[in-house]
């Protein structure tokens, strides 16, 4: 249906003496205009065009659309005859949705319809979805990229931290093995304390994972006056970046115990000739 | 010679060295992308919508231009009447229409189509051939995504219909028209295939409903005043539409995008702490290691300032040299993050996310020194202060 | 004879866990110019702390340390620091090189802090690495020294300022019995060149070579 233009009583409107129409406005619009049921307002295609008397006959909550919130659209709801009446264009709308008969495939029942329908375009919903939500598509591939840029530099400051930590102990390595412990124990002890701090560290990122997804979703929900949700935490989510972290600790903890073992237990003490 | 130690000594360990300039060089990347993100393509879209010298855009109250449907009326005496302003030297109105048209094999396309006044347009800019002239009701440039779809040429005749009825797929209105040129549609997104008319033959092709209507006006401010003066004077003469700057329209703009805004403002800061934390801890560490030598330096009489310059100076090596390297990264993904985002469907294919004008790389430069000398604080600090008696007991025992 | 060090009273305590320990127990000592005194002791006799009081390296808690006539208690640390500059030339035990720079670089360093130039702070450290038998030595890294080299240097680094005084600690502590007789050697020679020397060692020879010895136990000087 064409977009309607919400024409105010102050624009210079001409009015068709009938009986008003029933509208329903959403919630941020009667906030806007400051209605509420039962108030009268004047509806019009254009600003300079014919408009209508309309009462508000209720006021609902649309369903979120991620596709529209940037934008902030207002919609109003009136029904169909008096729509079109305001249009024009008796007898016309813009598409007509159909449920299918349960047990019925949506494409098959497309097919034969279009078979027989002649000048018509049936599309399944999940399709209309898919090609709507490119915007979706850019945006995820976008947060992936910037995903990517952010696990590589925890990676390098990871095994720079690591190396920093263990090189720091080189002493007490120097020790251990000139007690006779060897290196495939030293090794593994630093692993494992590699391992502990990894661990502990996912822990605490996925809990502040869930904390900055808390604001963000406080947040952006005030500020575009939605019930969307812009973060989830999915378990897949964290199961994922917990153990990308796990594996990222660990890796970089082995290197950096590698390159402290494969040194003489001198060298490590600073004596070596 | 301090200064030579504090230099060898920061290269004393290249690979923990080294590693930290890329982990530096990494998060300065990330800071520059959001820098250019967080001003970026207001920038870009700033600069198209002057790209022709058109300051002023007037449409629909309450709308922006060819947001919605909604149509300006009395289109001919707004436009003269604005053409006689004292202050506005040109204007030119724009009707939005879908069209069709038969290619060369004979499919149907469906087309986006402009009714212009050629003598002022600032929609498209020519590429070959010629344009269509005030009064041509026989031409039609097309931008080449339309000229490829068609399989057409300069000089080709083609056949376009408006007003087609999606269920009987008859046209309401035909008409034939030769191409007279190729143009680049400067606000068309990528590979979307539009044609430019005449006002008045589009009118005729959109139908009487559309008489002396249109999408969008734009209008050249004279030489001397503030376009946003014109505009605020412009709208109390003209209250039944909506005339706004270009700088209104960014402010909009601006608002749209406002989870960029706030992601790269998000991003940014994070990339900050990670400097901060890196940094500052290698010099944390690189200090308690050296604690000893530190010691040795101000029992020898090296002064505690010299010592804290010293350590600042070894975490602006590193903030310095991970910047540089920074940049030539930031760069590289700049460009690969714009190819992502400017596949925004609808978005003009001339705007990008991500500009590298001097203001942002000097911003991110600036603060990813001052970042630097933030984290090289604490560890200078306690390198200045340490113990020099009792660092060098420890140091003996 | 001009006193160049002045010590009166000189008590140190340091806060361990929860109690106190007392290093020093009332110190006073005498230092005058061209002396070669040698302070001895067990360990924990607070010898080393004596040192560091001495060198303006740490305060009292109490008493005075008087070096050619400045009382260093009270002085800011940027003025102690720079007594230590002009005045002092320390010896460590463990030589405390910069492994990062060249023998003859680390020569220069307490020259560069005093703002010499270039030329005269290299050729100065050529001289002075020539007179502690290192002339071929100059350009080699700390670490391709070995330990009695080491203290050559360390004992170069500390003339560096022509200071009037240098305070040794264990200058042969990490030296073996051969290498550490070239170290006394070089203290001899300092010794007869006018230098004053204060040295802290458990090395009886050289306490034997000393003018003076002064003796420590728990804190106190027990004999001189």
């Amino acid at each position: 249906m064409h977009r309607l233009l919400l024409a105010l009583l102050l624009f210079p409107v001409t009015l068709l003496a009938q009986e008003p129409i029933g509208v329903a406005l959403e919630r941020r619009l009667a906030e806007q205009l400051r209605l509420d049921v039962g108030d009268s307002l004047t509806v019009a295609r254009e600003v300079d065009g014919v408009g209508r008397t309309a009462r508000v006959e209720a006021i609902y909550e649309p369903r979120a659309d991620p596709a529209t919130i940037m934008r902030q659209d207002y919609r109003i709801r009136l029904h169909l005859p008096d729509a079109a009446e305001l249009l024009g264009t008796p007898d016309r709308v813009d598409r007509i949705g159909l449920a299918v008969m349960p047990g019925v495939d949506p494409r098959v029942a497309a097919e034969q319809l279009e078979r027989t329908a002649f000048g018509y375009d049936l599309i399944p919903t999940a399709e209309v979805a898919a090609e709507s939500s490119t915007t979706f598509l850019v945006v995820s591939r976008f947060h992936r990229a910037i995903a990517i840029i952010s696990i590589l530099a925890s990676a390098i400051f990871l095994l720079c931290l690591m190396l920093l930590k263990i090189e720091a102990r080189k002493l007490d390595v120097a020790m251990l093995r000139f007690t006779g412990i060897s290196r495939r124990t030293v090794a593994a002890a630093l692993i494992l304390e590699a391992t502990v701090i990894a661990s502990v560290g996912s822990v605490v990122g996925a809990v502040l994972a869930a904390g900055a997804s808390a604001v963000v979703n406080w947040h952006y929900r005030r500020l575009f006056d939605t019930t969307l949700l812009f973060s989830l935490l999915s378990v897949e989510t964290v199961l994922w970046a917990v153990g990308l972290s796990l594996l990222l600790g660990i890796a970089t903890g082995a290197i950096a115990a590698w390159r402290l073992v494969r040194q003489s237990p001198l060298a490590l003490w600073g004596r070596a000739g | 010679m301090t200064w030579s130690w504090a230099w060898r000594d920061l290269f004393r360990h290249r690979g923990r060295t080294l590693l930290a300039l890329l982990g530096v060089g990494v998060s300065a990347a990330l800071l520059l992308d959001m820098m250019m993100l967080s001003g970026g393509i207001e920038r870009s879209f700033e600069r198209l919508l002057l790209s022709r010298g058109y300051q002023l855009r007037v449409s629909p109250s309450g709308t922006l231009p060819f947001d919605t449907e909604a149509t300006v009326g009395d289109v001919t005496a707004l436009v003269s009447g604005l053409r006689a302003d004292p202050e506005v030297e040109d204007a030119g109105a724009i009707l939005g229409l879908a069209v069709q048209a038969k290619s060369a094999a004979g499919t149907a396309v469906s087309l986006v189509g402009y009714g212009v006044q050629p003598e002022a347009q600032g929609i498209y800019v020519l590429e070959s051939g010629r344009d269509i002239t005030p009064g041509d009701s026989n031409g039609v440039v097309l931008g080449l995504p339309a000229a490829t779809q068609l399989g057409a040429s300069v000089g080709d005749t083609l056949r376009f219909f408006g007003r087609l009825d999606p269920q009987t797929a008859a046209p309401g209105a035909e008409r034939s028209l030769v191409v007279r040129g190729v143009v680049r549609f400067l606000y068309d997104a990528r590979d979307q295939p539009s044609v430019a008319l005449t006002l008045d033959v589009a009118r005729w092709l959109a139908g009487p409903a559309f008489r002396d209507r249109a999408s969008v006006l734009m209008v050249r401010v004279a030489e001397g005043p503030a376009p946003a003066t014109v505009a605020a004077r412009l709208q109390r003469e003209w209250p039944a539409v909506g005339i706004s700057s270009v700088d209104d329209l960014v402010v909009q703009f601006r608002l749209r995008l406002t989870y960029f805004r706030q992601l790269s403002l998000i991003l940014g800061a994070i990339a900050l702490v990670v400097t901060v934390l890196l940094v500052g801890t290698l010099l944390t560490i690189t200090v308690h290691e050296r604690l000893p030598e530190i010691a040795t330096l101000r029992a020898l009489g090296v002064a505690r300032r010299t010592i804290l310059l010293q350590v600042l100076a070894q975490g602006a090596v590193l903030t310095v040299g991970g910047g540089m390297l920074g940049l030539v990264l930031g760069l590289i993904t700049a460009r690969w993050l714009d190819t992502i985002l400017t596949a925004f469907p609808g978005l003009p294919a001339s705007v990008s996310f991500f500009v590298a004008a001097p203001r942002p790389l000097a911003l991110a430069a600036l603060t990813l020194a001052l970042t630097g000398l933030l984290a090289g604080l604490w560890p200078a600090w306690q390198a200045a202060r340490a113990p020099i008696a009792h660092t060098l007991r420890q140091e003996a025992t | 004879m001009t006193d160049v060090l002045v010590a009166r009273d000189l008590v140190k305590e340091f806060p361990l866990n929860e109690r106190r320990v007392t290093a020093l127990r009332g110190v006073s000592l005498t230092v005058a110019e061209g002396d070669y005194c040698a302070i001895v002791g067990p360990s924990g006799s607070g010898k080393s702390t004596l040192l560091t009081l001495l060198g303006g390296l740490d305060l009292p808690t109490s008493g005075s340390v008087e070096l050619m006539g400045t009382a260093t208690a009270g002085l800011a640390d940027r003025a102690l620091t720079r007594l230590r500059l002009e005045r002092i030339g320390f010896v460590f035990q463990r030589f405390h090189l910069l492994p990062v720079l060249t023998a003859r670089e680390n020569v220069e360093l307490p020259m560069a802090e005093l703002g010499l130039g270039r030329q005269e702070r290299r050729a100065r450290a050529d001289e002075l690495l020539d007179y502690v038998g290192l002339a071929g030595r100059t350009t080699h890294r700390v670490t391709q020294l070995s330990g009695g080299e080491m203290q050559r240097v360390a004992i170069a680094r500390a003339l560096a300022n022509e200071p009037a005084l240098i305070l040794a600690d264990e200058p042969t502590g990490e030296l073996d019995a051969t290498t550490g007789g070239e170290i006394l050697a070089l203290f001899r020679r300092l010794h007869a060149d006018g230098t004053t020397l204060v040295v802290v060692t458990h090395d009886d020879r050289l306490a034997a070579e000393a003018g003076r010895v002064v003796r420590m136990q728990d804190g106190r000087i027990v004999t001189e």
